[in-house]
């Protein structure tokens, strides 16, 4: 019972921030400047989300070549460079991954 | 269907990602219809991964739920960005839309000006991302039960190899740059310190030296 309460509050939290600023009635109006600064929310926010990912596998703080995470990452960062295509970066980045990952 | 033909690739990446989702879930001791509805009700994969392990680790319905308030507070940063393109449309579209907003229909469409905006297109990728989200979610609950330990198969680089194509084309300018500089750095210290909304505090200063950055060389000129 308790995991479905949390399921459906985690569904209205998440339409709420998703829906909020949807609505017309709510009473904002967004300037120039502000829509410069929420142009930085991809570069911003997904780079935040893949940080630790990246950096961070067993939440410890790896730089080291040995890192398949960072490797890899910055394979995808070089394959997407050159080939301007999301499909085959990610498909490649992975495959990186995981042969790093079998092979370190 | 151009939308829905653009999110293929983010679609397949999800498989992995989708995968660690559902069989999460059936491990932390949900039931199969229960971890569906995670993906059906919910639909975001970082929260939903979060979520999993905090009941898994017995934490309360409130705790769970503050934390992914913060969790996916860049959605409301999504929200204001779509704003002058969703909010004139119907309500039956904005909710739509609005439901589904992720990550990854964000990077998609966000860049269309508000004059060209194409709904239709919007809907198309968010309707089979949606899809795609859940059938591999499904198809995570289905394994998880016969493969055991597929979560530590290494299944959360996908979601970085998908941010990372969706960032690297964005990166045109120095205070880009700047800003994804400062979101790795801000990210990992913050995750490291331990704080409680690490990721959207990194974001949030990542976004505002990014911004700050473009004022100074405007200024500059």
């Amino acid at each position: 019972m308790m995991v479905w309460l949390v399921i459906v509050g985690m569904g209205a939290v998440l339409f709420f921030n998703r829906y909020v600023f949807l609505e017309p009635r709510l009473p904002v109006r967004l300037g120039r400047r502000a829509q410069e600064f929420l142009g930085f929310a991809v570069p911003g926010m997904l780079t935040a989300i893949c940080g630790p990912i990246v950096f961070m596998p067993d939440h410890q703080l790896n730089l080291s070549i040995a890192n398949p995470y960072l490797l890899a990452g910055l394979c995808t960062v070089g394959l997407m460079l050159l080939t301007r295509s999301v499909l085959s970066s990610v498909l490649v980045g992975m495959a990186v991954f995981y042969a790093l990952r079998a092979w370190l | 269907m151009r939308g829905a033909v653009a999110v293929l690739p983010l679609s397949l990446a999800c498989l992995p990602w989708g995968l660690l989702a559902g069989s999460m879930a059936v491990d932390a001791g949900l039931t199969p219809l229960q971890s569906q509805g995670l993906s059906t009700i919910v639909f975001a994969g970082a929260s939903q991964l979060v979520a999993i392990g905090m009941l898994k680790g017995g934490a309360g319905a409130l705790s769970i739920l503050i934390t992914t308030l913060l969790l996916t507070s860049q959605h409301l940063l999504y929200g204001m960005h779509m704003r002058p393109r969703v909010a004139p449309l119907k309500a039956p579209w904005r909710m739509g839309l609005g439901f589904l907003l992720t990550d990854e229909l964000f990077a998609l469409t966000s860049q269309q000006t508000p004059e060209h905006f194409q709904r239709w297109y919007a809907l198309g990728a968010g309707l089979t991302f949606y899809l795609a989200w859940n059938l591999c979610t499904l198809a995570g609950i289905v394994l998880g039960k016969s493969i055991p330990g597929l979560q530590h198969l290494g299944l959360d680089f996908s979601i970085a190899a998908t941010f990372i194509a969706l960032i690297t084309p964005v990166v045109r300018s120095v205070p880009a740059a700047v800003c994804v500089a400062v979101a790795l750095v801000c990210s990992v210290l913050f995750s490291l310190w331990q704080l409680e909304s690490a990721l959207v505090l990194a974001g949030l200063s990542a976004m505002a030296a990014g911004y700050g950055c473009k004022r100074v060389m405007e200024r500059g000129q």
